[in-house]
């Protein structure tokens, strides 16, 4: 049994009352926030701001985020009509919804006296007249493998120039060679496997990602995968960053995001070759991700946003982003000769892949906004019931493309390269 | 019968064995994943990318010392405490006196109350989080440990009230009405006689309180941005981490709430004496 003595209960007290003075006491001490989905691993946050941020010389705080709360937060505080975020960071597709929010950037891409890709700075005006966001870095995705595996090549591949028919061939080589399959796909929660169907496969195989949604060229496609699959480690369901069993040796030959292959290439840069995605019978289609940098108009301090965002875009500042994050510089840049092995191994395979003579980049989706989730689950349901379920290709396609063409209707988005642009709302054949 | 099982040696050797394997098993359930996530904490990042894992830790500082370094972990652990802290007193404070009076007074709408009680973890979270945000935004409670504690107090309310209902509901009515007699007041009844017996189920259910509220990271995302709590700081981050750095991350969510755990056992212990009472 027990009994509550005064002392115990004079000490619950005063806690109590700590407790609710601290809670409502808010002091607010204001660096600028920046809120942001980018550099997300713990690692890549701290670098971030130790070594980049740090270079501004005004305290910054920042702040990495899932796109869910990320996103609800800005539309809260857009609503809301103040906020506390000062500066926002996210993909492409994250930011084009809240377009309405964000202020005019046109004079932070004079003021950072940088040269901007152009493509890239089109883009960020989001169909608009004003610079809604400004490009802050670039990344897409290669192919990395263990050198061991190269011994298995097909006679006859250059490396730099494959296809997906000696991709698969290649995989079951060595598979016979070592007894199980070495080559590896991100297929994981956390893994990007359905950029490898919108921006790699599809424009490889179709030309389109959505319009030939359903096509005979893309049931040719899902049978040529199902052949890949058959040499894909079964591992594959579980990974998110193919960096973890590439460095454990548990795959050789892996498809992966340049930000996820980094910890790989530098920290065992002699065991790993990297190398341009293969091409199919329409090229090689590959997908080129954009990362921009906007300032909302409830920013508490839009000026100081704004002198950070040109800090941003200095080349000194892009060279040290692509050292933390691995995330390329959108500006004019001459890297350094001392940069990591990761930039160097990523950075000659994705020169390689973007100037290759077939090369068919495709774009993230655009204007999708919320059902940018909707959009991916199509695609990773398509694959389940297709690959892992072993249902009719074309009967699956037929349901999906339903889906698909709902999403895009719901959406009344544009088709965006490589289908062709039109201001039609996009549609499955 | 129980006594007759009890005398026959053979039965009551085998029935020991039975209890000892399944407390064996219940202990390994619970210790073999802290056993690993802190060999794992204190282990070189290579070996912990490396397979086998390793089984005994090598006290290897990397993983652990980045946490040590990593700017706002210690900031974000007391936001963290002081949230849940306040979410427990919130829950304890709102949730006994219902249970109290739904185990003791019968009033109209008394099992409608019990049920609607429990509608408040019917709505997902992030279906709401948008409008929620908004209102605080527009209020001032935006990013304050109150706020997000009132957010975490509307979680765990349901299960204060419900635990403390039948712990209030366990203790006899006469107890209470013998103090009665001999001159007590009802609120003196209460403070001498019942609160004594309930304080170890009260404990419990703050203890989930405190849990519910540690562990909560989506509306601590949303509505908290420079007072974050240490799951929202780091859980969101962890997911996207290198392993070694989320086992030693891991470490550093688990080990606050196992202290915590270890500070109110007393009274959770002989949560199972109020039983036998």
């Amino acid at each position: 049994m027990f009994r509550i003595n005064k002392g115990q209960r004079l000490a619950v007290l005063t806690a109590s009352v700590l407790m609710t003075t601290a809670a409502t006491g808010v002091a607010k001490a204001d660096p600028l926030l920046f809120w942001s989905t980018a550099a997300t691993p713990v690692e890549e946050t701290k670098m971030m701001r130790e070594q980049v941020l740090a270079g501004f010389g005004k305290p910054v705080q920042y702040l990495a985020q899932d796109p869910g709360p990320f996103a609800t937060r800005i539309g809260a505080e857009a609503q809301a009509g103040k906020g506390t975020i000062g500066i926002i960071g996210g993909l492409h597709g994250e930011l084009a919804s809240f377009s309405s929010g964000f202020v005019d950037l046109s004079d932070v891409v004079g003021k950072s006296g940088a040269k901007v890709n152009g493509a890239y700075a089109a883009l960020g005006k989001l169909g608009t007249s004003e610079q809604k966001y400004v490009p802050w870095m670039q990344a897409t995705y290669i192919m990395a493998a263990n050198k061991k595996a190269l011994q298995y090549l097909p006679k006859g591949a250059d490396l730099n120039n494959l296809t997906y028919a000696q991709l698969i061939e290649w995989g079951k080589t060595m598979r016979q060679a070592t007894g199980s399959p070495k080559i590896g796909l991100p297929a994981g929660p956390k893994g990007l496997i359905h950029r490898f169907f919108q921006g790699y496969l599809y424009p490889s195989y179709t030309g389109s990602n959505v319009v030939k949604f359903r096509s005979p060229e893309a049931e040719k496609m899902w049978g040529d995968f199902k052949a890949l699959w058959a040499e894909t480690d079964p591992g594959s369901n579980n990974y998110g960053f193919m960096q973890e069993p590439l460095m454990a040796g548990q795959v050789w030959v892996a498809w992966e995001h340049t930000a996820r292959l980094k910890d790989a290439f530098d920290k065992m840069p002699d065991d790993f070759v990297a190398f341009p995605v293969p091409a199919g019978p329409a090229g090689r289609g590959f997908m080129p991700v954009v990362v921009g940098i906007s300032v909302p108009k409830t920013s508490p301090d839009a000026a100081e946003a704004k002198a950070l965002a040109a800090y941003m875009l200095k080349p000194e500042t892009q060279i040290t982003t692509l050292r933390v994050t691995g995330f390329f510089p959108v500006v004019d840049v001459t890297l350094p000769a001392d940069m990591p092995p990761s930039v160097r191994l990523s950075g000659a395979a994705v020169a390689a892949q973007s100037s290759a003579s077939n090369a068919k980049p495709s774009l993230l989706p655009v204007g999708l906004g919320d059902l940018n989730g909707k959009f991916n689950k199509a695609f990773s349901d398509t694959f389940q019931r297709i690959v892992l379920r072993g249902e009719d290709v074309k009967a699956v396609l037929a349901q999906q493309g339903d889906v698909v063409k709902s999403i895009l209707d719901e959406a009344k988005a544009p088709c965006w390269a490589p289908d062709p642009t039109t201001q039609n709302v996009c549609t499955v054949e | 019968m129980k006594a007759m099982s009890l005398r026959n040696p053979v039965i009551r050797r085998n029935g020991n064995f039975l209890i000892g394997t399944a407390v064996v098993t219940a202990c390994l359930w619970v210790l073999v994943p802290l056993y690993f996530l802190a060999v794992n904490a204190l282990s070189s990042p290579k070996a912990v990318i490396g397979f086998p894992k390793p089984a005994v830790p090598q006290f290897n500082l990397e993983s652990v010392h980045f946490f040590a370094t990593y700017e706002g972990v210690a900031t974000a652990l007391l936001n963290s405490v002081l949230v849940a802290g306040l979410t427990m007193v919130l829950a304890i404070g709102l949730g006994a006196p219902a249970g109290y009076a739904l185990a003791r007074f019968d009033f109209p709408g008394k099992s409608a109350f019990r049920l609607v009680v429990l509608m408040t973890r019917a709505f997902p979270l992030p279906l709401l989080a948008l409008p929620l945000t908004v209102l605080y935004i527009r209020t001032g409670l935006d990013d304050t440990a109150l706020g997000l504690a009132f957010v975490h107090t509307t979680l765990a309310l349901p299960f204060s009230i419900l635990i403390t209902a039948s712990l209030f509901l366990s203790i006899p009515v006469e107890l209470e009405e013998a103090a009665w007699t001999l001159g007590c007041t009802r609120i003196g009844a209460f403070r001498h006689i019942v609160l004594p017996l309930a304080v170890p189920g009260i404990a419990a259910s703050a203890v989930f309180a405190f849990v519910t509220s540690w562990n909560e990271v989506f509306a601590a995302a949303v509505l908290t941005v420079q007072h974050r709590t240490l799951t929202a700081f780091l859980l969101q981050s962890l997911d996207v981490s290198p392993l070694p750095l989320k086992f030693a991350g891991a470490a550093a969510l688990v080990l606050p709430t196992l202290i915590f755990l270890f500070a109110v056992r007393k009274y959770l212990f002989s949560l199972w004496g109020i039983a036998n009472r």
